[in-house]
């Protein structure tokens, strides 16, 4: 464990009551029988309406039970949540988490396979939809405890595009200091759009041709009579389609232009697949069809701006309208240093429309039943992962925080590099150097 | 053969256009001596009562169910018992008033949706000092992105050209009006600012190209011969002009643009800001300002600010932040939610910025985030203290605090009314006022301006 309790007990007594209380939620070597939240209001995800002076039991790393009124049974661990919140832990359903440090330090990031690097690469040591994060994520990252102590308890961690419209697959992730990989392959992505046109020589047209024609050999694939010809799949890639199509894991399609959010349903319908779209600034105006289908939108509730000619029709409200028109929608951020904002764009989505409980389940239950997690994850019914929060007030609000972080029946460390840079500089007169 | 402009006509025309139009005839003359002078007019308003508002004040005071009289554009009074007899009323219960919000850190119009090659009009990224140019000239008023900041509460913000170089250029400060021209969107009287930039991107954009500067040590040479430059054409101009008219004339030195901007720092006519992250080299170039006795007026970005919050605040440096952006590159690695804290804590001007066309939209959320890090780190912070970090402190930064920033008698009536506690993510602007002139409400479609990029578009006026 990179971050011992001990030492953070020893740093609170000089540090005030602030500090203390972090280190207070620090893990300590359980001999508790299961652990009992007690007198929050606790939003299981069951119901719309929360339930009030509640209590939530865990045991064994689940729920055990939650209700008001419930008796504490002996030896359990008494966590007090009176005046406070309780909600599942927050899922991050689109984020390069374990896959980037510093996004600007190419030696940091391995979320793809650069465009530029591979031209220079032989057609054998292409990827295309092969390309799999899970050897990537590094679980010492930075990045997974300041987006843990925002609330984040698990992730889904995606490639971004690099060198061919499908760029490959995902993996579920949860945020503890190891062990960190739930689920790889979990979910294959691609993108179509602007950018993506430029892996086929710059025309959406060829795009969808490509995805199509890949699909459809992958379909009819038979390795030992495949021999591709210059510039089409390789063996490996379609190996990975073929795969594909054989689960029934989701394709997560980068797409913001109304027309091309009809084109991916069709090439869903016409190939079967389960379909999730990813960013749909224009989403909106295929509501009604991505409703018919049930296709879920991830959706950055903040991204209004035209930002180029596929997104013309961005608006603050697409989740509401979706929302409204019965697509399911699942929130993500722009960045995954700050993942722990997706409640921030939850709570932008309450403003533009949004019913609170939907913008919720949209950051907990919903991404866990998109990509198809652990049943329950993503709640507080019985028997569902125990990863939890204990947040000061409404969570989707700005003003409050996260207090206490548990996954899987364990209370997480609060601590963060961004916590130990708050206590090196919270007194500047102190002397440097040495904390 | 010269032909000679008609000595009497511009004259003329001036003293006819004084009888029939002062304020026009006032903004001829302003750029016959400014050919670049702001074209702005206030737009005519009638006299408004605003009661019932939990009033933040952006001087630090907050007021319940107060009341703000506005007159020809201007703040006459405000305070709980306010009355303006013959004043139009309107009745704020349950809603907020602070001041109009204020970016010191935007590249809306030069950066503008949509962002491609022929939009993108924010870098000079050809020489390492280019203080010759000027963002106005880059500015496209229809970029979108100006009416969503305008639905966000943005009355007045600063547009700075890119940190690709040492020297980018000189800033401007636009009120967010609808307008077909730059001219038109001048904050009047507002002072230009120069764009300084230090650490990676200058670095890593000529040292990519072999060229200087390529280390943080070759930026500080770069500041440091330019400004010493700058010292010697001062007084060249100097010289020159005291011996004007003397037997012994000198020439006055062949015009350099860039130079004109940086002797205009010299002169404490032009305000430096300049982005810069990491603490130690902030502490450099309030060194290098030392040497050359000029005064920097904000750190932009200054993730590291919390590190010499101390340093700032002896120094009466501003500094710009965001709330919690980190980890995009090596020198915002360190950033904290607490910076903005932090340094306000140490006594030292805090502002929150935004460097973002997503941002802008939502300073007020910025900041309630600052507010909430602080809380959480046990440093009390109230919502009338926290205001001023996206009103008060960022109009200081822009040399126009005499003139908006704060709810003050006298002061220009740049307001925005919320339907709820900005610092709540469920709050939106309700009305937006400036010079007390309503551009935008969020009842009314008629009072959302639509730019010409906008027009057929299928989200229009609905972003």
């Amino acid at each position: 464990m990179r971050r011992g309790a001990g030492i953070a007990i020893g740093r609170s007594l000089l540090r005030g009551v602030v500090a203390g209380l972090a280190a207070l939620a620090a893990p300590v070597a359980v001999s508790a029988a299961g652990i009992a939240v007690v007198g929050g209001t606790v939003h299981t995800l069951e119901g719309e309406a929360p339930l009030q002076d509640a209590t939530v039991l865990v045991r064994d790393g689940r729920i055990a039970a939650v209700g008001a009124g419930l008796d504490v049974p002996a030896g359990y661990e008494r966590v007090d949540a009176r005046g406070k919140v309780v909600t599942p832990g927050l899922i991050a359903a689109h984020t390069q988490l374990g896959l980037v440090e510093i996004s600007g330090e190419a030696s940091t990031v391995d979320a793809r396979v650069a465009i530029a690097a591979v031209d220079d690469l032989k057609e054998a040591y292409r990827l295309g939809p092969a390309f799999d994060v899970q050897y990537g994520i590094n679980p010492q990252s930075t990045l997974l405890p300041v987006n843990r102590a925002g609330g984040i308890t698990r992730a889904i961690v995606a490639p971004v595009p690099g060198n061919d419209p499908f760029s490959g697959w995902g993996a579920a992730i949860r945020l503890t200091d190891d062990d960190v990989l739930l689920r790889p392959r979990l979910a294959l992505y691609g993108s179509i759009g602007a950018g993506s046109a430029d892996f086929t020589g710059g025309s959406r047209a060829a795009l969808i041709q490509r995805l199509r024609m890949g699909l459809a050999a992958a379909r009819e694939f038979r390795p030992s009579r495949y021999e591709p010809e210059e510039g089409e799949y390789t063996r490996r890639e379609l190996t990975a389609l073929k795969e594909f199509l054989d689960s029934d894991r989701p394709l997560v399609l980068a797409v913001n232009r109304a027309s091309e959010i009809e084109q991916s349903l069709a090439l869903a319908r016409d190939f079967g697949l389960r379909l999730v779209i990813l960013g749909g600034a224009e989403a909106w105006r295929a509501a009604d069809a991505l409703a018919a289908d049930r296709v879920p939108v991830i959706v950055d509730v903040l991204d209004n701006l035209p930002l180029s000619f596929d997104q013309l029709g961005a608006r603050m409200d697409n989740a509401a309208l979706l929302h409204e028109a019965g697509v399911p929608v699942v929130f993500t951020t722009e960045d995954s240093h700050n993942a722990r904002l997706i409640r921030q764009v939850a709570g932008n989505a309450v403003a533009e429309g949004m019913p609170w409980p939907a913008a919720l389940a949209a950051i907990t239950r919903r991404p866990a039943e998109v990509f198809g997690l652990q049943p329950g994850t993503g709640t507080l019914a019985v028997g569902a992962p125990a990863d939890l929060v204990i947040w000061t007030g409404d969570p989707l609000e700005l003003t409050t925080w996260a207090e206490r972080v548990m996954i899987d029946g364990q209370w997480m460390p609060m601590e963060t590099r961004q916590s130990e840079l708050l206590e090196r500089y919270r007194d500047l007169d102190a002397p440097y150097g040495y904390r | 053969m010269i032909r000679r402009r008609p000595a009497t006509a511009g004259r003329l025309g001036a003293t006819l256009l004084l009888t029939a139009l002062p304020l026009a005839a006032s903004h001829a003359a302003d750029r016959e001596r400014d050919p670049y002078a702001s074209t702005y007019r206030p737009r005519p308003t009638e006299e408004l009562l605003i009661t019932n508002a939990t009033i933040l004040t952006g001087t630090g005071e907050r007021i319940e169910r107060g009341a703000v009289h506005l007159r020809d554009g201007r703040i006459v009074a405000v305070g709980a018992g306010v009355d303006a007899p013959g004043a139009r009323v309107l009745d704020a219960e349950g809603k907020w008033l602070t001041p109009g919000i204020i970016d010191v850190h935007s590249h809306l119009g030069d950066y503008p949706s949509p962002e491609i090659d022929a939009t993108a009009d924010g870098n000079e990224m050809t020489s390492p000092n280019t203080a010759e140019v000027w963002a106005e000239h880059s500015v496209w008023p229809q970029d979108p992105q100006f009416p969503l900041a305008l639905a966000g509460g943005v009355t007045t913000l600063q547009i700075l050209p890119g940190s690709a170089n040492l020297f980018g250029g000189r800033g401007v400060t636009v009120k967010n009006v609808p307008a077909r021209t730059v001219q038109a969107m001048k904050f009047p009287g507002a002072p230009h600012s120069l764009k300084m930039a230090c650490g990676e991107n200058p670095k890593r954009v000529y040292g990519s190209r072999d060229r200087a500067p390529s280390t943080r040590m070759g930026n500080v040479a770069g500041y440091r011969a330019a400004w010493a430059k700058a010292q010697a054409y001062r007084e060249k101009r100097r010289a020159a002009a005291e011996a004007d008219g003397e037997d012994g004339k000198k020439e006055p030195p062949e015009r350099d643009l860039a130079m004109e901007t940086l002797v205009g720092v010299l002169d404490g006519e032009i305000l430096v800001h300049n982005h810069c992250y990491r603490a130690e080299e902030m502490a450099v170039m309030l060194d290098v300002a030392r040497e050359f006795g000029y005064r920097i007026t904000a750190f932009h970005h200054a993730v590291e600010a919390y590190k010499v919050a101390d340093l700032l605040a002896e120094q009466g440096v501003c500094a710009a932040m965001w709330a919690d952006w980190w980890g995009f590159k090596l020198e915002a690695f360190d950033g904290i939610e607490e910076n903005v804290a932090l340094v306000d804590r140490a006594g030292a001007c805090a502002i929150v910025h935004s460097d973002s066309a997503r941002g802008i939209q939502r300073l007020n959320q910025e900041a309630a985030k600052s507010m909430a890090a602080a809380r959480r780190a046990g440093i009390p912070v109230t919502e009338e203290h926290a205001i001023r970090w996206i009103t008060g402190n960022a109009a200081r930064a822009l040399g126009i605090d005499d003139e908006t920033g704060t709810i003050e008698p006298g002061k220009a009536a740049d307001l925005v009314l919320w339907n709820g506690n900005p610092f709540s993510v469920y709050a939106r602007p309700q009305q937006v006022y400036i010079d007390g002139y309503k551009y935008y409400d969020r009842s009314d479609p008629a009072r959302q301006p639509v730019t010409d990029f906008d027009l057929e578009q299928t989200a229009r006026g609905v972003r």
